[in-house]
């Protein structure tokens, strides 16, 4: 191994570990001795990542509260960062807390932490162009049965048992902490961006079978029959319904026929 | 070997910072360039790209990028490079820059700026990665000197000797951030003008400029707070050795209104205006 390699490993082992520096490398004098200055370069990587996670996770950090740095650098001190930008260490953060004792205790942080991630990555996800009606305008009565919907790539359906998005709305708004709320069925939350801005809502019981569906690839004849298994013969307007619903909300990012390209 | 700077002289520009993008894109001010942090933008589309196509069309541009770890022993990151080379079609940036540093190693991201030792072998490694960078990207990057708070027994070199030799051995520019190099020089001892004296100044293609604190007996390169005089002084001295190379105020943390840092950049302007026509 290189001198350079090793005394890059070195220092990236102290730096992460917190220990002490490596014996003899690196100088000190009468204004610092060694341990000291390299303690700022173990102080800024974790200042650092707790930073960029806050500006990524800003629900669960209202929801976490006092508890937030100590989350944070348990999460970081059991996954070291290893994507360029620092943003992207958020990836891994709702599955460590789903995981991760004493934090799994505790599912709405895990769950708060997937509505904070999901709103991240559409904030930037690739632009598309939405379905209009106009562009159902024109489709062939028989041509419906077949017809997929597909919602934008980003779109995300999160299962969740807590109100975290009424925590992430008051972080948004600056708003007070409100009070944490656990459902004893679960709920969905619908998180996608139609232009430039993210959106999340929940997702009635009534919609989710067809969302499933429409998320799944699913045909328009096959999203009605999962409705058809609560509504019977009211499945057809009901879906109708919801098709006007994620047209109008730009939910719908393209359409596909068998045998057909891209409409 | 190319000794002359060749790229384009900029004027007097900002970095570019969210919390500035309505203010500057209506009321640019006397900015005349932008400096992007590259990895800001190497996402797939969204607000970011929609902003600096804006900016885009009303400024010119440079990308300076913190992830490159020129210095790192991990293999250089061809995808990240390629990424970087994508944003560089769409924007058509007048430079590259990123820090003469290593940034990680074993897949790790330390997400710093890590100083090397100043040693031949390190020398050789960095030369040998600026060339294969340059070769990937097809145009030459600039490397900028960071603040340090530790140094290494086995260096050999000043930092401004193995600074100069990567520039003239790898045939790459300087991105000279002056505030680095009081930091640097309050931390470690030595003289910043010996410093200034002992780079090329045909290869000292762009200046930063930018505030730090203190931290007990170290100065801690915050980006934070305004230029100290100081630096200010230094960047004088830069002038007077460099002659007119593009500047800018580079600040991270407490934005403060885009007044204070025009204000700053004004300075900038005349400081070395008048030493110029002084000298002219």
């Amino acid at each position: 191994m290189s001198d350079l390699r090793d005394l890059q490993l070195q220092l990236a082992d102290a730096m992460l570990a917190g220990g002490t520096p490596l014996s003899g490398a690196l100088r000190g004098d009468a204004k610092a001795d060694a341990s000291n200055r390299l303690a700022i370069y173990q102080h800024g990587y974790r200042i650092r990542l707790r930073e960029a996670l806050a500006t990524e996770f800003p629900g669960l950090a209202l929801l976490a509260g006092r508890r937030f740095a100590r989350l944070l650098d348990d999460y970081v001190a059991a996954h070291p960062s290893t994507h360029f930008n620092i943003r992207w260490h958020g990836d891994g953060l709702a599955g460590f807390l789903m995981r991760t004792a004493p934090w799994r205790d505790r599912p709405e942080l895990a769950e708060m932490a997937q509505l904070d991630w999901a709103i991240s990555t559409a904030f930037d996800a690739a632009d598309q162009a939405t379905v209009s009606a106009a562009d159902l305008a024109g489709l062939a009565p028989d041509a419906w049965a077949a017809l997929r919907l597909h919602p934008l790539p980003h779109a995300r359906l999160l299962r969740c048992t807590s109100n975290v998005d009424a925590f992430r709305r008051a972080a948004d708004r600056g708003e007070p902490r409100p009070a944490l709320r656990r459902w004893r069925r679960a709920r969905h939350l619908l998180v996608w961006r139609p232009a430039l801005d993210v959106r999340y809502r929940q997702v009635t019981v009534a919609e989710l079978p067809a969302l499933l569906g429409a998320l799944n690839g699913d045909s328009f004849a096959q999203l009605c029959e999962r409705l058809a298994q609560r509504h019977g013969v009211a499945a057809l307007p009901r879906m109708a319904a919801l098709l006007a619903q994620w047209l109008d909300e730009r939910l719908i990012g393209r359409l596909t026929l068998p045998g057909a390209t891209t409409m | 070997m190319s000794t002359s700077r060749q790229l384009p002289y900029l004027g007097f520009g900002l970095g570019l910072r969210v919390d500035h993008y309505e203010t500057l894109i209506d009321e640019p001010g006397n900015v005349q360039w932008l400096e992007i942090v590259s990895e800001n933008y190497l996402v797939p589309g969204g607000r970011p790209l929609r902003w600096l196509e804006g900016f885009r069309e009303r400024f010119p541009l440079v990308m300076h990028g913190v992830s490159m770890s020129i210095g790192g022993t991990d293999p250089l990151d061809m995808a990240y490079l390629d990424q970087l080379a994508a944003l560089a079609r769409h924007v058509e940036p007048a430079w590259i820059s990123d820090h003469l540093c290593w940034t990680g190693v074993q897949g790790v991201n330390l997400h710093d700026l890590m100083p090397l030792p100043y040693t031949e072998e390190a020398l050789q490694h960095v030369v040998d990665r600026v060339r294969r960078v340059q070769d990937r990207l097809g145009r030459r990057i600039l490397l900028e000197n960071v603040s340090s708070y530790i140094s290494f027994a086995q260096s050999q070199l000043t930092e401004w000797e193995f600074l100069a030799a990567v520039a003239e051995r790898a045939d790459c520019l300087i991105l000279l951030d002056i505030n680095n190099v009081h930091v640097s020089a309050h931390n470690h001892g030595f003289a910043a003008l010996d410093y200034l004296d002992g780079l090329p100044a045909s290869r000292v293609q762009q200046f930063h400029l930018a505030g730090h604190e203190r931290g007990g007996e170290l100065l801690i390169d915050t980006h934070d707070a305004p230029v100290v005089d100081a630096v200010w002084d230094l960047y004088v001295e830069a002038v007077r050795r460099y002659g007119r190379v593009s500047t800018m105020i580079e600040r991270d943390d407490h934005i403060p209104p885009l007044a204070e840092l025009l204000a700053e950049l004004e300075h900038a302007r005349s400081l070395a205006d008048a030493l110029l026509q002084e000298a002219a």
